[in-house]
């Protein structure tokens, strides 16, 4: 996963950088059994802030998915949502990722962060929490990750480049009808012998 | 034979249920489902960028897959190859060591052109071949598919790729422009060669060794345009032609490159500008080309400071005047400031190219062969750079602390000085009615802040700040010597180092606190210092 940070704030932080508080965006990502991800991105504002995103990303929702298309080329992104809400000065843009999980050789599944040594706490057995800062625009993303209820043995590992991912497993389905080889052919065993045993040792 | 039946009977069972798994593999075929996005052209001179998916953020690639498995059937080692023929052999993009029913894998194809691909001086239509398969796969399930773009010539720059159904304003139409700087060619033999011709005969040494002095950036700008205009270089235009392709409408622009405008004399306001912009990097400065409408002009920034001059000055006899070098210098600063007004107006049609800040993001320029008849061309033009030529270059040093004398004064108590191009904001924290303006750098990394705090004591209005900056989470250290105050300010992630004033004013305390951040503060200590000297 490419660091999914809504850079639309550049613009409204052009000011004040080193005296304000960092903007505090929370980014849910919660991964199907088949890895792909439904993302789902909110924040809060100030009322100039507010002002200032409306005008450039807040009122052009068509801006808004083309923006995260190409800041997000890895994956291809689909139902796209922008819900407002004026009164409290926030938003919640949420999107689905496909393609968002990687399966490696070995058939292990595998979640970049794109980070290295990022701060990961473990929420619950398949959930994560990374918190981490972007300090050019200065904006604090909390990501919450939810592995999917199937997955197995979730671990955090580096890749060669030393970057934080997260690996696990999940049952592969074979398809019924494989069930029945290993038994059929057993089965198809215990019958020879017990046939050979009976024609040609009890005759 | 009674007693045979038993295991007769066993056995059939076992060699059913066995071979079902076979009976039924015809309806558990796999399936699989593909769409492709590809782009309508490649730019030869930016192929270092589409073969990095690191650089610009990864979005300059050929064509990116969407493979989804639509059958019932787990697939293992699916592996995603494409070609295109003439160019790339088969390469592999992606290989996935099993795709379950339902799941979809993304290939993204940054495509690894040979460096020759930059020889290429004729545009053609090239086509990409992209297949899909995977382990036991029949001959007849590999998907195969197939699309066409048009490969341009490495001189040609395609300003967008964005859809005309997509195109919202002015940025949209010059999308493109960030790989700019793949024309910008500091590392060719030949602007090399001319570079070292320019510090030797024009400049006689003069800004040989360009350090970080904004006088001598200056001084070597204007000997490079007085180079220009002794070797009679014209101004002229070259092709610049609208196409469709597929979905996309642009302008593709032939941009004549470094080596071609100095050996041919004659360039384009862009061209003289990419031009520049070789030659100023190739000195050690850090170039700049800065974009509006209809024109661009080339600079180069020290310290944060901004600095331009007007390349198509030179003109050329037919056009009527050749301007001096401080006279396109002049002019070049007037465009500067126009430029700086109207993108503090938000006006999207003045952009920046900061050549070597987009080279980190990994926008690169193509590679280029030593030339021995282009050496000798350099020579026969560099017999003009004679002293009976050469206008004497008369530059008036402007350092930051002149530049600062025309450049406007923050009012009030403990005014001071704006640097040029540095914008101001007036209360830019509405919950932090403390701080009354910050006057930032045009790059943001430098900036002032003034302050007006309720206080009867120079130590109280320093405490109570603290106190505001611990509420909003920051660490703010300070020391006061008389009305001198220094400091830093950090978050968890960055700190902020300053330095600066503080003086009573009715109802409180002023404080004028000027500075960058901490691991850049050394590049920042000239134009600091002088907004901190301007403090009255």
């Amino acid at each position: 996963m490419k660091r999914i940070i809504l850079f639309f704030t550049v613009s409204l932080l052009s000011c004040a950088i080193q005296a304000q508080a960092p903007l505090k965006q929370k980014l849910e990502m919660s991964i199907d059994e088949v890895g792909n991800g439904a993302i789902k991105v909110s924040m809060s504002m100030n009322a100039n802030q507010w002002q200032v995103w409306l005008q450039s990303l807040g009122n052009n929702p068509a801006l808004l998915k083309r923006t995260m298309e190409k800041e997000l080329p890895a994956y291809f992104l689909d139902n796209f949502k922008l819900e407002k809400n004026d009164m409290d000065r926030s938003f919640e843009f949420s999107f689905k990722a496909y393609g968002i999980c990687q399966v490696n050789k070995r058939g292990k599944w595998i979640v970049n962060t794109d980070q290295k040594n990022p701060d990961i706490t473990k929420l619950t057995d398949n959930k994560y929490m990374m918190v981490w800062m972007e300090p050019r625009n200065n904006i604090q993303q909390t990501q919450i990750i939810d592995f999917p209820p199937t997955a197995r043995n979730i671990e955090i590992n580096k890749d060669a480049f030393g970057k934080t991912q997260f690996e696990f497993d999940i049952n592969t389905p074979k398809g019924s009808f494989h069930a029945l080889f290993w038994p059929g052919l057993i089965l198809s065993i215990t019958g020879i012998v017990w046939l050979f045993i009976l024609l040609f040792i009890f005759k | 034979m009674k007693k045979l039946s038993l295991p007769l009977v066993i056995i059939v069972v076992g060699i059913i249920a066995a071979g079902i798994p076979f009976l039924f593999s015809g309806s558990n075929k796999a399936s699989l489902d593909i769409s492709i996005n590809s782009i309508p052209l490649i730019m030869p001179a930016a192929h270092k960028v589409y073969a990095n998916p690191d650089a610009l953020n990864g979005q300059y690639h050929l064509f990116k897959a969407k493979i989804t498995n639509t059958g019932k059937k787990t697939l293992e080692n699916v592996v995603v190859k494409y070609q295109v023929p003439g160019h790339i052999e088969w390469t592999e993009i992606s290989t996935t060591g099993i795709m379950i029913p339902g799941q979809t894998i993304v290939a993204v194809c940054y495509p690894v052109f040979n460096p020759s691909v930059t020889s290429k001086t004729t545009e053609s239509v090239e086509r990409a071949n992209v297949t899909v398969e995977w382990e036991g796969a029949d001959h007849r399930d590999i998907i195969e598919e197939s699309f066409t773009f048009k490969m341009l010539s490495r001189n040609d720059f395609a300003y967008t790729c964005i859809p005309s159904d997509e195109i919202l304003g002015w940025g949209d139409v010059y999308d493109n422009d960030p790989l700019l700087p793949c024309f910008v060619t500091p590392n060719d033999p030949i602007v090399k060669y001319y570079t070292q011709i320019v510090q030797e005969k024009v400049l006689k040494g003069e800004a040989a060794s360009v350090t970080r002095s904004p006088e001598q950036g200056v001084q070597f700008m204007l000997g490079l345009y007085e180079a220009t205009r002794m070797s009679h270089m014209v101004y002229s235009g070259t092709k610049g032609i609208p196409q469709n392709l597929q979905d996309v409408q642009t302008l593709i622009q032939h941009v004549r490159l470094p080596r071609e405008v100095i050996t041919g004399n004659t360039g384009l306001c862009i061209e003289l500008s990419v031009l520049y912009a070789s030659v100023l990097s190739n000195a050690g400065l850090d170039p700049i080309i800065y974009l509006i409408p209809g024109h661009a002009y080339p600079g180069f920034k020290i310290d944060g400071q901004y600095y331009a001059i007007e390349a198509t000055g030179i003109g050329g006899e037919g056009l009527g005047k050749i301007s001096s070098a401080q006279e396109a210098y002049k002019l070049g600063m007037e465009q500067l400031d126009e430029f700086i007004k109207a993108t503090q107006a938000g006006d999207p049609r003045y952009s920046i190219i900061d050549v070597h800040q987009l080279n980190a993001s990994g926008v690169i320029s193509m590679n280029l062969d030593d030339n021995d008849y282009l050496r000798k061309k350099v020579d026969e033009i560099a017999e003009n750079f004679t002293p009976k030529h050469q206008q004497v270059i008369q530059y008036v040093q402007q350092p930051v602390s002149n530049q600062l004398a025309d450049a406007s004064r923050f009012p009030g108590p403990l005014s001071f000085l704006i640097p040029t191009g540095w914008v101001t904001y007036h209360n830019p924290a509405p919950g932090f009615p403390l701080l009354i303006a910050q006057i930032t750098s045009p790059d943001m990394v430098a900036s002032v802040s003034v302050y007006n705090i309720p206080a009867s004591s120079a130590e109280e209005a320093m405490h109570q700040l603290k106190q505001y900056f611990s509420q909003m989470g920051l660490a703010l250290q300070y020391s006061i010597s008389g009305s001198n105050v220094q400091g830093t300010s950090a978050n968890y992630t960055t700190t902020f180092r300053w330095i600066g004033k503080i003086a009573p004013m009715s109802g409180g305390y002023r404080l004028v606190a000027v500075g960058s951040d901490n691991q850049l503060y050394s590049q920042y200590t000239g134009v600091i210092n002088s907004v901190y000297n301007s403090i009255r």
